[in-house]
Parts: C-alpha cells; structure tokens; sequence
C-alpha cells in the first residue's frame, strides 16, 4: 500500500506525508486533537467554521470562496468531530493535481499556503474575530443543532448516547451546547482560539503526487513561531453496563426506532478490539450478518438493523426502525442473535465471510485519496502506523474462540425507543 | 464484436466501449496502479415506466414500485441469496433503484473472475414466487415507512407532484404500501422479460481490470439476446406547472424547502450539459452574489444545494436546502434569476466557474464507483463523459448567456416546504 513518511515539525506537530501519483487530486489536511470538555466543545467548534469562512488574506466569504474556485474547484472543508472522549478539529484543503491546471500553475503550493493563511492569520479585528463571521457561523451550528432532529435515525442515535453516557465526557457532542454557542462572543473566541493552536496535539496530512516542500515549510513555520504545550489524549472506558436504562419517547412519525447501545469491554489500544470487530460485524456489519439474515431476511421485521463497533470508547450500537408492535419482538429477536454469539453459534462461513468483507474494504480504501487519509488518521492517536497488508493478516489471524469471548463480554447499557404517536 | 478505445488526453486516461455479441453494451475502464474493481449492470426500467408495451403487444400498466421490488427480489434464486455467493468472494454488493434505471453493483480487490459472473448470473436469472414475493412486502413496507419520514424525500416528492400532471417521475420511486400489495410473481416475471433484455442494458467495469477479462466472462455467461421494440407511454405534460406553492407538517425543527424550475424536457446533449453546469455554479454556488445575499439575510445555511434534475420526459432545475423563511428564500433567488436574464451575466463569475466545473469532474476520475456510476447513467442519456469535459472547456460566456435565456422561467416554478406545524414560514 502507500508508504508514509512521519516527521515531527514542531513540538506534538507532525507532517505526515503520502506520495501517491495515481490521482488526479491533491489533499492537506490538519488535525488538531484537544480533550473534549463541555466548556470548550462549542468555542473549537465555532472557531473551525469562523476559520473557513474568511482568512487575513481573503477577508470575506466571497472572496475565498472564488479563490478556492478559480483554483480549479479546489475545496476547504472542516469538520469537528468526537474521537473517543476526544475532540478533533480538521480544516483541509483539496484540488486538482498541479498536472491538470488549464494553465499550468502549481495549485499544491497555493492551497498550502492558503490553509496555513487560514488557520493562523485569520480575518481579526484587534484581539477578536469579526463579530458578522461569528454571527454567522453561530447561526450555522444552532442549525446544525435543529437539523438533527429533522432526520430520525440520527437522532434516535444521538439521544442513544446522550442517555447512555450522561455523566461521562462522550455524552458531550462534538459541537457542544446550544447555549455555549450562543454564550461564545468574538473575544472569547479568540482566546479560545490562541488556546487550541497552543495545546492541541496536531496531525498534517499530505496526499498527492507534487512535492509537499511548501506546506512542510509553511507549517514548519508557523508552528514554531508560538509556544507549544501539547495536552495529553484520554478516553475513559467502562467495561460493564450496570442495570438496563430504558427510555422511550413519543413523536408523530411512520415509523418506531429502536436503539440499543451495549458495553463492549474492550477498547483501544486492546488487541481484542479485533475480535471484538469482527464479532461485530458477524453480528450486524454485513449482507450476511446473523440480525440482516434473521431478524430482516427471515422475520421481515425491518429494512435495516445494524450494528456498529466504537473501539475507541468501547461501545456497540444496534440500530433499527421498525413498525411499533412489532417493538418487542424486534428486541428479542435481536439479544437472541446475541445468545447466540455468546454460546458459539458461530459458522465457519459467517466467521470467513466477515474477515473477507472487512479486508476486502481495507484494501479498496487505498484506491481513494480520502480512504488513504482515513487509514492512517484513525491510527493517528495509535502506537505507530499498521500497513493495510499488516492489519489484514492480524485480522485473518482471529480464532473463533477470540471472537466467542468477546461476545461474552458484550452487556446491555441502555434502550431508547422513539415511538409512533 | 466492435471494440472502441476513447481517450481524453486531458483527463489522461481511456476507456473502451465494447457492444458484446450477446447485445448488451459493455464499458471497460482500467485504472492503473489501482487494487479494487467496480462492476455495474444497469437496465433501462425505473420507476417511470409504468405503462409499456412490447413489440407489437397490448398497453400494460403495473402498479407503483414495481421496478424496486424487483431489484430486492433479483437477489434470490432457488440456491439463495446473491449476497451469501458473494460474502464467498469478499467483494462488496448493492443495488438500487432510479427514476429511469435500476441498477445491480459490486466493488472488489480479489477474485473479480467470480464476483463478476455472480452478477451476470443472478441478474440473468430471475426466480419469483408467491411466498418470496409476499415475504418482501415488511421488509419494503418499513423502507418506504422510513422515508416518509424523510423531510428531504417528502419536500422533493411534493415539489414534484406540484409541478408534473401526469409524468410518473412525481411518483415515490418505492411506490406505496398500497400499491406494494398488488405486486405478484406474475407482474414481477413480465417486467423483467421486457426490461432485463441485454440489449436493453449496459455494464461498466472501472479499476483494477482489462478489457480481456470483462469478454471473457460475457462470453462465458451471456447467451445472445434477440432485439425486442419497448415502447414507454408518458402521457402528454404540460409545460405549465400545476401549482406555485405547497406544504406539508412536519415534526421538524428546521424547516426545509425545494424550489423546482420547470424546463422542456428535451434530451440534453453534452454541450447543453456543460454550458447548465456552468450556469448554475455561476447564479448559485458560494461564489455567487446571490448565495452572499442570501446567507447575510439569515435566509439559507451552508446546507443550500442545487441541481439539474433531468431524465426521459422530465427536466427541472432545483434549489433546495434548510431555511427558517423559504419564501423569503426563494422569493430572492427569483429576483436574482430575473435580473441575471435581464441586464447579463458577468464574464469573471464565468471564468471561474467554468474552472470550478472541470477541476470537480476531472476530480471525479479519481473514483472507479463515480466513474463507472457515470458512465452508466450517460450511456442511458446519451451522453459521453470525455466529450463532456471538451464541452466544459470549449464553453463561452455567450454559450451560457444564452442558454439562460431559453431555461430558469421564473412564472413557471413551484415552492415545497416542510415545516413544524406551528411554524410560520
């Protein structure tokens, strides 16, 4: 697979390099990890929107967005996003490959300089952004905020975790509060600000095929030119759920939604989150799982019902939407297929099929520029970086017997139902 | 067997165009220095087609949905399911259904050999019964219950049905628990012995793949299709709208609107594509003017999307997106419309917009599943894919000045809104 090269360029700053010619387009990204706390989620969250609206350079929507499009369409995205009981802030940059240009300029060399422009010589008004960009962007994320609501499975989902892990970090969401967005103004803000490029620990990423020599120098630069106290990274992992908590909620919809959210007892950097993977996806990953092949297939009861494995903080949520008497079946039916992980029921055809699918999707990750970057950010926070062809063949290795007992360790946290009126 | 090579030097890559002795059209598009391959086999029977006949055979009509309950259907044979052949193989299956096509794919990185002759193999074996046809209606029955509680599917269905009279794209792709239960083994058989002819089909291969290997498993698995005449009745539709505004409640907390221009539907050739493409990305993507405006006004969020949506008989252009004021919304991107037709368009918003246009297709070739999705759904438009990036380049600003003079009706649009019940929009 594509071969990285690790170079740590400021202190808890590395650049991380891929060379890849096969594309026809080049990304930057940066990283920036910081502990998730209710105080800071929604100022980081703010900043990363503010941040990708304007730059000192560009001081105005308008402005940017036809930079970015004049360079051929190139895009600047970012993101926040909760790994573990971590926040992680992500601005990127992407376009064209230098040898595409209509005429011939080095689009590389000016989106880096361009995302380094924006993350630290951002559109300031003395010690503070500008008041219309927050206002903007505030508006932005309390929209964010109601929009969740619009989409049921989503929300389903989030008020799984709100309730499963109310009095842990990880209840936090990524963009924090409404009312902490509403209580940032542009001075806190820039503070805040200061505060995430002095403590994060950050993570740049180059994919493409021209020379990364002028990102490597402009972000070698501007991080050394500020004080660094890089913070420490950590999720705390409870292995066992005590008594089930239940809550069920009435709205007016079609259809029922029933999630269930489990302690695994295994988590990162365990090697049994492997097995406990791969227990997950026999379980409710793939075409072939035992709930898509008996509670969908053979019972009828639902077009989709899915499990999903979160090694980082060793959760596993089962997801379903279903007609609402058909709410309690639907859960036996599901903690049966359990039963039957726990007690071996396991065929040597679901075991294989599952170790198939998932390296089969390892492998096809390496054909797109996002699914290189994907590979290694999520070993980012890891102990150094595992091959595709390295991680594989730790999977293939997986004995039936891992997988029984991580089965066994899975126990019931909490059940929310959203209910038809 | 006629094989084609079609090169683009400057996308630097090529692809082949092979019509196969069995009658289906078959695209090769090998990517170098790439593990995965992408298969796609598409038909020309989505849920427009309705109302058909065969040759010279009786007018037929078949209920709503059909097209998609038959894909589910496709997946079993008397042996079993096509997803247990392929969790075999380790390749990555799906399947869906459109307006104009459905659609049967897999994605791999070993044994292509034998995933791509599952496909050829099921999708060319139909076996339908009462009892597996009966078991299927819970299953779709909770799909179609899971988008009507979809704002973005409601607020887009109700555009359509507000703005078409008669053509059949205003109907839920799925159809309706109702129309579902009509559904027999019977319809199921003569939809597919009309539809699933080859020569009424296309396959693409995009990736890890060499135009051999493709023919060799056609040959294998592809008995040669007699040609058969499908005729699709669409009755007549209007150019006028059938109305201006309509709503629905909703439990949601941001309220969501679709504004739909109706167009002539007429086939869209690949110049008239890329001179639209630029077009919209000049009057309404971030760089624009009004986008500026209507964002400072509070009246979109960066959820704001268009789109040329386009297919056999219908043709609109959308804007659409979260809004806590969609008629102010749509209100000011009719303005903006009007005023663009009369005083012009800017040739520097041209410029740009025109590089923005072809930086994202080119970047689009990086994928094989955009690449060979594409491919697919042009070979059924009529359009090629390297003449379309000609054309995005070869485009002027008079080009595009132009062709805003013959689209964008600004008295022949249709507001759709989803909104909380006490919500005033």
């Amino acid at each position: 697979m594509s071969f990285i090269q690790r170079t740590p360029i400021a202190d808890g700053v590395y650049f991380n390099s891929v060379r890849d010619s096969r594309f026809k387009t080049m990304k930057l990204s940066v990283h920036l990890f910081v502990p998730l706390s209710a105080e800071t989620a929604s100022e980081n969250a703010l900043i990363a929107g503010v941040l990708s609206r304007s730059c000192k350079a560009y001081p105005d929507f308008t402005a940017l967005s036809r930079k970015l499009s004049a360079l051929y369409g190139a895009d600047l995205n970012v993101s926040s996003a909760k790994i573990g009981e971590n926040q992680v802030i992500s601005i990127s940059a992407s376009g064209l490959d230098d040898r595409y240009a209509i005429d011939g300029e080095s689009i590389a060399k000016e989106l880096s300089v361009l995302l380094c422009g924006v993350i630290f010589e951002p559109n300031l008004s003395g010690r503070a952004f500008v008041a219309g960009e927050v206002e903007q962007e505030r508006r932005q994320l309390l929209d964010l905020i109601d929009s969740e609501y619009n989409e049921k499975r989503i929300y389903a989902n989030a008020r799984l975790i709100e309730i499963m892990c109310a009095d842990e970090v990880f209840g936090i969401k990524r963009y924090g509060t409404a009312e902490a967005i509403r209580a940032a103004t542009p001075e806190s803000l820039y503070t805040a600000w200061e505060k995430l490029l002095k403590d994060a620990v950050a993570e740049i990423i180059y994919i493409g095929d021209s020379s990364p020599e002028k990102a490597v120098e402009v972000f070698t630069e501007a991080f050394q030119s500020i004080p660094r106290t890089p913070v420490t990274l950590r999720t705390e992992v409870i292995r066992e759920a005590g008594e089930v908590k239940r809550v069920t909620e009435e709205i007016e919809v079609s259809q029922s939604k029933l999630v269930m959210g489990f302690r695994a007892g295994i988590a990162l950097p365990e090697t049994e989150t492997r097995a406990a993977g791969l227990m997950c996806a026999i379980l409710g990953g793939t075409a072939t799982s035992k709930l898509f092949c008996n509670v969908r297939e053979k019972q009828s009861l639902c077009y989709y019902c899915a499990a999903r494995y979160d090694k980082d903080k060793g959760i596993i949520v089962i997801d379903s939407g279903v007609e609402g008497e058909n709410i309690e079946k639907l859960e036996a039916g599901i903690l049966k297929e359990i039963d039957d992980m726990k007690n071996g029921v396991i065929s040597d055809f679901e075991i294989d099929s599952a170790k198939m699918a998932i390296i089969n999707a390892y492998q096809g990750s390496n054909d797109t520029v996002g699914g290189i970057e994907s590979w290694f950010a999520r070993q980012l926070l890891q102990d150094g970086f595992r091959t595709i062809e390295e991680e594989s063949a730790l999977l293939s290795a997986v004995t039936r017997e891992e997988i029984i007992a991580a089965a066994n360790k899975l126990t019931l946290d909490t059940v929310y139902v959203l209910k038809n009126k | 067997m006629n094989i084609t090579e079609i090169k683009s030097a400057r996308a630097g890559d090529s692809y082949f165009k092979i019509k196969h002795s069995s009658g289906l059209v078959v695209y090769v598009y090998p990517k170098e220095g790439y593990r995965s391959a992408y298969a796609i086999i598409g038909t020309k029977f989505g849920s427009i087609n309705n109302c058909f006949s065969l040759d010279d055979g009786e007018k037929i009509s078949v209920p709503d949905g059909i097209a998609h309950y038959l894909e589910h259907k496709l997946f079993e044979s008397e042996e079993g399911d096509a997803f247990t052949r392929y969790a075999e193989t380790g390749a990555s299956a799906n399947a869906y259904t459109s307006f104009e096509k459905t659609c049967y794919l897999f994605s791999c990185t070993d044994r292509f050999e034998e995933s791509m002759e599952i496909l050829l193999d099921f999708v060319g074996d139909p076996y339908f019964t009462p009892q597996t046809v009966a078991k299927e209606q819970g299953i779709i029955g909770q799909e179609i219950k899971m988008y009507d509680d979809s704002p973005d599917w409601r607020v887009m269905f109700n555009l359509l049905e507000n703005m078409y009279h008669h053509h059949p794209v205003k109907i839920d792709i799925a159809g309706t628990v109702e129309t579902i239960a009509e559904i027999t083994a019977e319809k199921l058989y003569q939809c597919y012995n009309t539809f699933y002819n080859l020569n009424n089909m296309a396959l693409c291969v995009a990736g890890n793949v060499t135009v051999e290997q493709v023919l060799a498993i056609c040959d294998k698995m592809l008995k040669p299709c007699e040609a058969h005449e499908i005729h699709n009745y669409f009755e007549e539709e209007p150019y006028e709208i059938v109305s201006p505004y309509v709503e629905q409640s909703f439990p949601v907390l941001m309220p969501m609107f679709n504004l739909g221009f109706k167009e002539k539907a007429e086939p869209l050739g690949d110049k008239k594509l890329a001179q639209t493409d630029i077009l919209l990305s000049m009057l309404a993507s971030p760089t624009s003017k009004l986008y500026r405006d209507l964002m400072d006004a509070n009246l979109i969020n960066n959820t704001f999307s268009y789109e040329l949506f386009e297919g056999p008989g219908y043709c609109s252009v959308i804007f659409g997106g979260e809004s806590r004021a969609p008629r102010q919304a749509a209100e000011m991107i009719k303005q903006y419309i009007a005023k663009a037709k009369a005083e012009g368009l800017s040739r520097d918003d041209f410029e740009i917009a025109r590089k923005a246009v072809y930086g994202d297709v080119v970047s689009s070739l990086n994928s094989v599943s955009s690449i060979a999705n594409t491919i697919l759904s042009y070979h059924f438009s009529d359009n090629k894919l390297f003449d379309y990036i000609e054309a995005i380049t070869g485009t002027s600003f008079e080009d595009v000045s132009e062709r805003l003079s013959e689209m964008l009706d600004v008295t022949n649009c249709t507001l759709s809104v989803v909104k909380s019940p006490d919500a005033e929009v």
